[in-house]
Protein backbone atom coordinates (compact mmCIF):
# COMPACT_ATOMS: atom_id res chain seq x y z
CA UNK A 1 0.00 0.00 0.00
CA UNK A 2 3.15 2.36 1.17
CA UNK A 3 4.00 1.41 -3.00
CA UNK A 4 1.40 2.50 -4.46
CA UNK A 5 0.92 5.50 -2.27
CA UNK A 6 4.46 6.60 -3.19
CA UNK A 7 4.11 6.13 -7.09
CA UNK A 8 0.90 7.89 -6.49
CA UNK A 9 2.58 10.82 -4.60
CA UNK A 10 5.32 10.71 -7.26
CA UNK A 11 3.58 11.21 -10.37
CA UNK A 12 0.97 14.48 -8.47
CA UNK A 13 3.31 16.35 -6.28
CA UNK A 14 2.75 19.51 -7.31
CA UNK A 15 6.15 21.46 -8.20
CA UNK A 16 7.81 23.04 -5.15
CA UNK A 17 7.20 26.72 -6.47
CA UNK A 18 3.31 25.95 -7.12
CA UNK A 19 2.51 27.24 -3.91
CA UNK A 20 0.59 26.70 -0.24
CA UNK A 21 -2.49 28.29 -0.98
CA UNK A 22 -2.90 32.07 0.13
CA UNK A 23 -5.99 30.70 3.09
CA UNK A 24 -3.63 28.42 5.19
CA UNK A 25 -1.01 31.37 5.16
CA UNK A 26 -3.77 33.52 6.14
CA UNK A 27 -4.71 31.12 8.95
CA UNK A 28 -0.81 30.88 9.88
CA UNK A 29 -0.43 34.33 10.07
CA UNK A 30 -3.41 34.61 12.04
CA UNK A 31 -2.32 31.69 14.56
CA UNK A 32 0.96 33.55 15.15
CA UNK A 33 -0.16 36.74 15.79
CA UNK A 34 -2.61 35.42 18.68
CA UNK A 35 0.01 33.37 19.90
CA UNK A 36 2.60 36.15 19.98
CA UNK A 37 -0.09 38.79 21.89
CA UNK A 38 -0.39 36.00 24.68
CA UNK A 39 3.15 35.74 24.77
CA UNK A 40 4.00 39.28 24.69
CA UNK A 41 1.39 39.78 27.20
CA UNK A 42 3.50 36.71 29.56
CA UNK A 43 6.60 39.05 29.00
CA UNK A 44 5.15 42.00 29.87
CA UNK A 45 3.37 41.03 33.29
CA UNK A 46 6.88 39.01 33.92
CA UNK A 47 8.64 41.96 33.80
CA UNK A 48 5.86 43.86 36.13
CA UNK A 49 5.91 41.17 38.17
CA UNK A 50 8.96 39.10 38.60
CA UNK A 51 7.98 37.68 42.34
CA UNK A 52 4.83 36.35 40.42
CA UNK A 53 6.98 35.23 37.74
CA UNK A 54 9.41 32.89 40.05
CA UNK A 55 6.42 31.38 41.69
CA UNK A 56 5.11 29.93 38.39
CA UNK A 57 8.52 29.00 36.94
CA UNK A 58 8.55 27.31 40.89
CA UNK A 59 5.96 25.00 39.87
CA UNK A 60 6.57 24.54 35.84
CA UNK A 61 7.86 20.90 35.14
CA UNK A 62 11.08 22.02 33.00
CA UNK A 63 12.53 18.65 32.55
CA UNK A 64 9.42 17.64 31.08
CA UNK A 65 8.80 20.23 28.65
CA UNK A 66 12.41 19.33 27.75
CA UNK A 67 11.67 15.77 26.62
CA UNK A 68 8.30 17.06 25.13
CA UNK A 69 9.94 19.89 22.75
CA UNK A 70 12.15 16.39 21.66
CA UNK A 71 9.26 14.57 21.14
CA UNK A 72 7.46 17.31 19.11
CA UNK A 73 10.30 18.11 17.01
CA UNK A 74 10.60 14.47 16.30
CA UNK A 75 6.78 14.67 15.28
CA UNK A 76 7.94 17.86 12.89
CA UNK A 77 10.49 15.25 11.63
CA UNK A 78 8.17 13.02 10.70
CA UNK A 79 6.01 15.40 9.21
CA UNK A 80 8.45 17.00 6.27
CA UNK A 81 9.50 13.20 5.63
CA UNK A 82 5.57 13.05 4.69
CA UNK A 83 5.98 16.28 2.71
CA UNK A 84 9.04 15.01 1.35
CA UNK A 85 7.33 11.82 -0.33
CA UNK A 86 8.73 9.75 1.78
CA UNK A 87 6.65 7.01 2.99
CA UNK A 88 3.63 9.26 3.80
CA UNK A 89 1.27 7.00 5.51
CA UNK A 90 3.53 5.77 7.88
CA UNK A 91 5.49 9.26 8.45
CA UNK A 92 1.80 10.70 9.18
CA UNK A 93 0.91 8.41 11.65
CA UNK A 94 4.50 8.70 13.21
CA UNK A 95 3.95 12.61 13.45
CA UNK A 96 0.38 12.24 14.17
CA UNK A 97 1.63 9.53 17.44
CA UNK A 98 4.44 12.15 18.12
CA UNK A 99 1.84 14.91 19.00
CA UNK A 100 -0.34 12.50 21.12
CA UNK A 101 2.73 11.47 23.35
CA UNK A 102 3.52 15.35 23.77
CA UNK A 103 -0.11 15.75 24.63
CA UNK A 104 0.51 12.65 27.05
CA UNK A 105 3.25 14.29 28.54
CA UNK A 106 1.94 17.63 29.00
CA UNK A 107 -1.02 15.78 30.96
CA UNK A 108 1.18 14.58 33.14
CA UNK A 109 2.85 17.79 33.60
CA UNK A 110 -0.51 19.33 33.88
CA UNK A 111 -1.80 16.91 36.84
CA UNK A 112 1.15 18.44 39.45
CA UNK A 113 1.01 22.09 37.89
CA UNK A 114 -2.53 23.13 37.32
CA UNK A 115 -3.43 22.67 41.13
CA UNK A 116 -0.37 24.34 42.37
CA UNK A 117 -0.83 27.59 39.76
CA UNK A 118 -4.66 27.73 40.52
CA UNK A 119 -4.06 27.77 44.30
CA UNK A 120 -1.90 31.28 43.17
CA UNK A 121 -4.97 33.54 41.87
CA UNK A 122 -2.19 35.25 40.25
CA UNK A 123 -2.30 36.63 36.43
CA UNK A 124 0.73 35.29 34.93
CA UNK A 125 -0.48 31.51 36.55
CA UNK A 126 -4.10 32.13 34.43
CA UNK A 127 -2.02 33.34 31.45
CA UNK A 128 0.15 30.48 31.54
CA UNK A 129 -2.78 27.80 31.58
CA UNK A 130 -4.01 29.74 28.79
CA UNK A 131 -0.76 29.72 26.27
CA UNK A 132 0.15 26.31 26.86
CA UNK A 133 -3.95 25.21 27.03
CA UNK A 134 -4.37 26.71 23.65
CA UNK A 135 -1.16 25.32 22.42
CA UNK A 136 -2.21 22.27 23.66
CA UNK A 137 -5.80 22.26 22.02
CA UNK A 138 -3.66 22.96 18.48
CA UNK A 139 -1.41 19.78 18.56
CA UNK A 140 -4.61 17.46 19.77
CA UNK A 141 -6.47 19.06 16.76
CA UNK A 142 -3.72 18.89 14.53
CA UNK A 143 -3.08 14.94 15.33
CA UNK A 144 -6.49 14.27 14.28
CA UNK A 145 -6.04 15.71 11.02
CA UNK A 146 -2.34 14.24 10.53
CA UNK A 147 -4.39 10.81 11.18
CA UNK A 148 -7.23 11.84 9.08
CA UNK A 149 -4.86 12.69 5.73
CA UNK A 150 -2.62 9.23 6.29
CA UNK A 151 -6.06 7.75 6.03
CA UNK A 152 -6.38 9.10 2.42
CA UNK A 153 -3.27 11.12 1.59
CA UNK A 154 -3.34 13.33 -1.42
CA UNK A 155 -0.13 15.37 -1.80
CA UNK A 156 -1.92 18.51 -1.35
CA UNK A 157 -3.36 17.56 2.18
CA UNK A 158 -0.06 17.02 3.08
CA UNK A 159 1.66 19.25 2.48
CA UNK A 160 -1.09 21.77 3.74
CA UNK A 161 -1.32 19.61 7.09
CA UNK A 162 2.39 19.35 7.79
CA UNK A 163 3.08 23.06 7.20
CA UNK A 164 -0.06 23.61 10.07
CA UNK A 165 2.42 21.15 12.31
CA UNK A 166 5.46 23.07 11.52
CA UNK A 167 3.72 26.18 12.77
CA UNK A 168 2.26 24.26 15.88
CA UNK A 169 6.39 22.81 16.45
CA UNK A 170 7.65 26.51 15.76
CA UNK A 171 4.52 28.37 18.45
CA UNK A 172 5.94 25.87 20.75
CA UNK A 173 9.47 26.74 20.22
CA UNK A 174 8.98 30.22 21.10
CA UNK A 175 6.51 29.52 24.07
CA UNK A 176 9.78 27.47 25.43
CA UNK A 177 12.32 30.22 26.19
CA UNK A 178 9.46 32.97 27.04
CA UNK A 179 7.44 30.85 29.49
CA UNK A 180 10.16 27.96 30.78
CA UNK A 181 13.46 29.05 30.54
CA UNK A 182 15.36 31.93 32.56
CA UNK B 1 8.30 15.30 -8.02
CA UNK B 2 10.35 14.33 -4.87
CA UNK B 3 13.10 17.22 -3.87
CA UNK B 4 16.07 16.95 -1.91
CA UNK B 5 16.49 19.26 0.96
CA UNK B 6 20.06 21.17 1.44
CA UNK B 7 20.56 19.74 4.57
CA UNK B 8 19.46 16.09 5.33
CA UNK B 9 16.34 15.75 7.76
CA UNK B 10 17.90 13.73 10.18
CA UNK B 11 20.51 15.98 10.76
CA UNK B 12 18.51 19.18 11.21
CA UNK B 13 16.81 16.62 13.65
CA UNK B 14 19.84 16.37 15.50
CA UNK B 15 20.53 19.76 15.56
CA UNK B 16 17.18 20.63 17.23
CA UNK B 17 17.59 18.03 20.08
CA UNK B 18 21.31 19.59 20.61
CA UNK B 19 19.74 23.28 20.96
CA UNK B 20 17.06 22.07 22.72
CA UNK B 21 19.33 20.46 25.71
CA UNK B 22 21.66 23.53 25.32
CA UNK B 23 18.82 26.00 25.81
CA UNK B 24 17.89 23.47 29.15
CA UNK B 25 21.25 23.47 30.31
CA UNK B 26 21.86 27.70 30.21
CA UNK B 27 18.58 27.48 31.72
CA UNK B 28 20.23 26.05 34.85
CA UNK B 29 23.44 27.27 34.80
CA UNK B 30 24.32 30.71 32.93
CA UNK B 31 24.30 33.82 34.92
CA UNK B 32 21.00 36.19 33.98
CA UNK B 33 22.48 38.24 31.45
CA UNK B 34 24.29 35.61 29.51
CA UNK B 35 21.64 32.78 29.91
CA UNK B 36 19.62 35.28 28.06
CA UNK B 37 21.44 35.65 25.36
CA UNK B 38 22.36 32.30 24.86
CA UNK B 39 18.38 31.04 25.06
CA UNK B 40 17.57 33.80 22.70
CA UNK B 41 20.24 32.72 20.25
CA UNK B 42 19.40 28.78 20.64
CA UNK B 43 15.66 29.73 20.62
CA UNK B 44 16.07 31.20 17.58
CA UNK B 45 18.24 28.60 16.16
CA UNK B 46 15.61 26.17 16.80
CA UNK B 47 13.10 28.19 14.91
CA UNK B 48 15.64 28.61 11.75
CA UNK B 49 15.51 24.85 11.46
CA UNK B 50 12.14 24.22 11.64
CA UNK B 51 11.32 26.87 9.09
CA UNK B 52 13.78 26.48 6.65
CA UNK B 53 14.86 22.67 7.21
CA UNK B 54 11.61 21.08 7.86
CA UNK B 55 9.35 23.99 6.21
CA UNK B 56 11.78 23.99 3.78
CA UNK B 57 9.55 27.60 2.47
CA UNK B 58 12.76 29.09 1.50
CA UNK B 59 12.42 26.90 -1.75
CA UNK B 60 8.59 28.55 -2.28
CA UNK B 61 8.79 31.87 -0.97
CA UNK B 62 11.67 33.29 0.55
CA UNK B 63 9.79 36.24 1.77
CA UNK B 64 7.35 34.13 3.71
CA UNK B 65 10.52 32.40 5.02
CA UNK B 66 12.27 35.58 6.09
CA UNK B 67 9.07 36.94 7.68
CA UNK B 68 8.57 33.69 10.13
CA UNK B 69 12.16 33.71 10.75
CA UNK B 70 11.88 37.69 11.38
CA UNK B 71 8.74 37.15 13.62
CA UNK B 72 10.58 34.44 15.76
CA UNK B 73 13.57 37.04 15.84
CA UNK B 74 11.48 39.38 17.42
CA UNK B 75 10.06 37.07 20.33
CA UNK B 76 13.73 35.19 20.98
CA UNK B 77 15.09 39.15 21.04
CA UNK B 78 12.52 40.02 23.65
CA UNK B 79 12.39 36.78 25.32
CA UNK B 80 16.30 36.63 25.59
CA UNK B 81 16.08 41.05 27.18
CA UNK B 82 13.55 39.58 29.64
CA UNK B 83 15.37 37.01 30.95
CA UNK B 84 18.61 39.00 31.26
CA UNK B 85 17.28 41.96 32.57
CA UNK B 86 15.64 39.67 35.43
CA UNK B 87 19.42 39.64 37.20
CA UNK B 88 19.19 43.59 37.02
CA UNK B 89 17.55 44.68 40.44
Amino acid sequence: MNVALREGLDTTQPEAGSGIELLLWILIWSELAVFGALLGAFLLLGMLDPAALAAVRGELDLPLAGIATAILVSSGFFAARAASGWQPLGNLIAAALGGLIFCGLKIVAFTHELPALAAMEARLAELYMLIVGFHFAHVLFVAGLLLLVAWRPTPRHIAGVATIWHLIDLVWLLILPVVYLG
Amino acid sequence: MRFSPALPLPAILICLFVATGLSLLAASVLPAGFRGAAIAALSLTKAILVVLGFMQLQRENVVLAGALIGYAALICLLAGARIALSGIS
